[in-house]
């Protein structure tokens, strides 16, 4: 009886509005607060009538706000607090004060506005309410239709976890998966603070059959191998129900020398960023011997061996016209040289094989492209060759220009770019710079969503972090980086970022496309085993002295000398 | 013991009490007994001790009737001599008024100011300590009456005045009360300060285990009396 009473306060107001707030659209009230509910962050609201809308009777809305500040307006005076091992409300009691009931507060709150059902957007007052109103705690059961846009389980919907001011479960905060992949995605936090588990949580919403999405991840770190264990959870799974066929989420980690790049597919921008400081006439010589050898091949792939005869040719044509030019051998020859040196035997880059767009990207299932052993430009030129190719592929199916073959991708992906400031750094230009750009600018067209991941915002550049319209920002201490995410983040939650460095493992502020409103969650557990956790380093150095592994060891530095039997000298 | 009685009031809770001089009672005062800042206690008029045989019983202390107290703390000192000013001569001299009109009432006197902190409604119990029934601290409801005597008050039923759980709230623990301080420091005089403080040594006595709890309240005073006064 009594927990029903407590769980559904809706009836009961919490509090009395006192006036206007220090800045508009703020208000205060005061409360008691005896149930201490009433905490930073929480969400409270009052009931207004509204007679723009209908006749009489004025529907009555619900004008939701959010504390924003707390600030006690009764205290114990200091002298009260001068023994440690005296309460105050001991001394008050003593002089005669009844202490249960001191507390009072008031309690400042940014109006959000009364929700609207139909925009799926907040409509703001434009009026304080009038002093003496009475305040009500936001039920659960409200705050789970208005925050988030979908409810749990439905189709494009992601549970990412729960509002951080109620118990665990209680409000579940869930992603439209139509605006985060068609506006784009950012998880910024600082290391450790759990980025790499959210994005997880992500994917294995993403990955179930309310969903079935394509996913792909660009993987640094190779964080993300233990999402392969999705294949074998019932949750990622459909039964075969007659009308759909079953469904099973399949996920493919690429390891890092499975990841290739064709050779063919690289650009000039991209030579020139492998082959750093080619002087001005190999520039020259390996464009011109580039075309060419687009030009003979019209389209199928060629290799290091057809560039270097192109580079001949380019520089023997070259001779044989301008027979005052200097004599272009040298060039070729240290040009030759270094694309010997880069690509021959390359770890990544290879005459023929490469990834393949529809194997990579397909609905319902995850790769993971693991590039932990690849130097940080090959990455680079991996990344951007990776998304030149996808957004070309993604751009002619949509124009109607293909419909089959390697660059027939009839449906949209979403790709999530871990350490996303090696990609897009800040004040430099590298070579998937550009691409990303361009894809982030233009992917809600073509299908191509992305979601970026990194511990340094400060480092991302800005224009690349504008671009992502739902912002899961996580705890952050460094004071730049902090910046750069007020910087980047819509307006309406700044009032939240304040809460940044207070903000705990496994919680944060969700804000932009993909919810209503922003707000503070609590990350969900991960049904798949999570990959990216610290080394335990005092740990692994206790194994080093453990009886095995010095009898191991002991075992292998052994002098084989010290074998009599097979001395032949003897 | 009763050193005195009510013959003015200057409001609700103060009362002005002339201390029984030589020959009006058996026992006559010490001045320690009505020495500043002690405890005392003036008995509120009950309708049953109208009865005749009622006083006796009260008289000879078996009534097992509840009594409610009033109980107050002495805060000021007043000798009065009406005849101090009259410095012309007299026809007869100190000496000879004891002498020739023992029956003429002496015109000095000694008044004691008194400052009511709360109500104690006690029962006697023969050959025990009597029983208390209830204790408030603050202004109480009813007047005393001109006339009514003063007793001194002995350290257990200072103790038991101070010491007892709330009545709304019967299974708390007892514990140490001082719900009279709000309205001593309310009041405008320059001696409850002290008396406050004197209030506390006493109580710091006869509650050794609450020290540091009255420490609270003492240092807070001192420091207002005499510190920021002073500096």
């Amino acid at each position: 009886m009594l927990d029903s009473t407590i769980s559904r306060p809706r009836f009961k107001p919490v509090g009395i509005t006192k006036g206007p707030g220090e800045n508009a659209h703020e208000y205060t009230f005061v409360s008691r607060d005896d149930e201490q509910v009433l905490k930073n962050g929480e969400y409270v609201y009052y009931e207004l009538a509204d007679p723009a809308e209908g006749g009489p009777p004025a529907p009555t809305r619900r004008v939701l706000g959010r504390i924003i500040k707390r600030v006690p307006l009764q205290l114990y005076p200091d002298t009260f607090l001068a023994e440690p091992e005296i309460a105050p409300a001991q001394v008050a009691a003593m002089v005669g004060y009844d202490a249960r009931t001191n507390e009072l507060f008031e309690l400042h709150v940014a109006i959000m506005g009364y929700y609207d059902a139909p925009t799926n957007s907040f409509i703001n007052p434009w009026i304080p309410p009038q002093s003496g109103k009475q305040i009500f705690l936001a039920d659960d059961e409200m705050l789970a239709q208005i925050l988030s846009r979908k409810r749990p389980g439905e189709p494009g919907s992601a549970t990412v976890g729960s509002l951080l001011t109620r118990p665990p479960d209680a409000v579940p905060i869930v992603l439209s998966v139509k605006d985060v992949v068609s506006t784009h995605l950012a998880i910024i936090a600082s290391t450790g603070a759990g980025k790499s588990y959210l994005a997880s949580v992500l994917i294995e919403e993403l990955m179930q059959a309310h969903n079935k999405a394509c996913v792909l991840i660009i993987d640094p770190h190779g964080e993300y191998g233990t999402l392969d264990q999705i294949a074998n959870f019932p949750q990622f799974a459909e039964q075969d129900d007659g009308r759909r066929g079953g469904y099973q989420a399949q996920v493919r980690v690429y390891k890092p020398e499975q990841v290739k790049v064709r050779i063919s597919t690289l650009t000039m921008g991209d030579m020139r960023h492998l082959l750093p400081e080619m002087t001005e006439k190999q520039q020259y010589l390996l464009s011109r011997a580039l075309r060419k050898v687009g030009e003979n091949k019209r389209g199928t792939p060629w290799s290091v061996a057809d560039l270097k005869l192109a580079i001949k040719s380019v520089s023997k044509q070259k001779g044989d016209d301008d027979s005052e030019g200097a004599d272009d051998s040298s060039t070729v020859h240290a040009l030759t040289w270094r694309i010997d040196q880069r690509f021959v035997d390359s770890f990544t880059f290879d005459d023929m094989q490469h990834l393949d767009l529809p194997e990579i990207f397909k609905p319902g299932q995850c790769t993971v492209l693991q590039l932990n052993e690849i130097d940080e430009r090959d990455q680079q030129v991996v990344v951007a060759t990776l998304l030149r190719r996808l957004n070309k592929a993604r751009m002619e199916t949509e124009r109607g220009k293909v419909h089959s073959g390697e660059f027939y991708l009839p449906y949209p992906v979403f790709v999530l770019l871990e350490e996303a400031h090696h990609f897009a750094p800040a004040g430099t230009e590298v070579v998937s710079t550009a691409i990303l750009k361009q894809v982030l600018a233009e992917g809600r067209k073509f299908g191509i969503g992305v979601g970026l991941i990194s511990q340094r915002p400060g480092k991302l550049d800005a224009d690349v972090l504008s671009q992502c319209q739902t912002q899961c920002i996580m705890r952050i201490v460094n004071e730049i980086d902090q910046k750069s995410v007020a910087a980047a983040i819509e307006g309406v939650g700044r009032d939240l970022l304040d809460n940044l460095p207070a903000l705990s493992k496994g919680q944060v502020i969700i804000a932009g496309a993909g919810v209503n409103t922003p707000v503070i969650c609590r990350v969900r557990q991960r049904v798949t085993k999570h990959g990216g956790e610290s080394k335990d380093a005092p740990d692994m150095w206790q194994k080093y002295f453990s009886p095995e592994a010095q009898e191991s060891r002991r075992r292998n530095d052994a002098p084989l000398n010290g074998n009599k039997g097979f001395n032949l000298m003897r | 013991m009763y050193i005195g009685k009510i013959v003015k009031s200057d409001s609700h809770i103060n009362y002005v009490c002339q201390i029984y001089g030589p020959r009006e009672v058996e026992l006559e005062p010490n001045p320690t007994d009505y020495a500043f800042g002690r405890f005392v206690r003036i008995a509120v008029r009950s309708e049953q001790a109208d009865d005749h045989d009622a006083q006796v019983i009260l008289a000879l202390g078996k009534s097992s009737e509840p009594r409610t107290y009033a109980i107050g703390v002495i805060y000021d000192t007043i000798l009065l001599n009406p005849a101090f000013g009259s410095l012309g001569p007299r026809l007869s001299n100190e000496t000879q008024v004891e002498l020739f009109s023992p029956d003429y009432i002496s015109e000095k006197a000694v008044l004691i100011y008194v400052m009511v902190l709360g109500m104690m409604e006690q029962r006697m119990i023969p050959a025990s300590q009597p029983e208390i029934l209830s204790t408030m601290h603050g202004v109480p409801l009813l007047s005393l009456e001109l006339g009514s005597e003063i007793e001194t008050m002995t350290d257990e039923e200072v103790q038991a005045f101070h010491y007892f759980s709330d009545p709304d709230d019967l299974e708390h623990e007892a514990y140490l009360h001082m719900g009279y301080i709000p309205h001593i420091i309310a009041q405008r005089n320059s001696l409850l300060p002290m008396v406050t403080l004197r209030i506390i040594d006493q109580l710091e006595r006869l509650f050794p285990q609450n020290l540091s709890l009255l420490s609270i309240v003492k240092r807070n005073f001192a420091w207002k009396l005499k510190v920021e006064t002073t500096g």
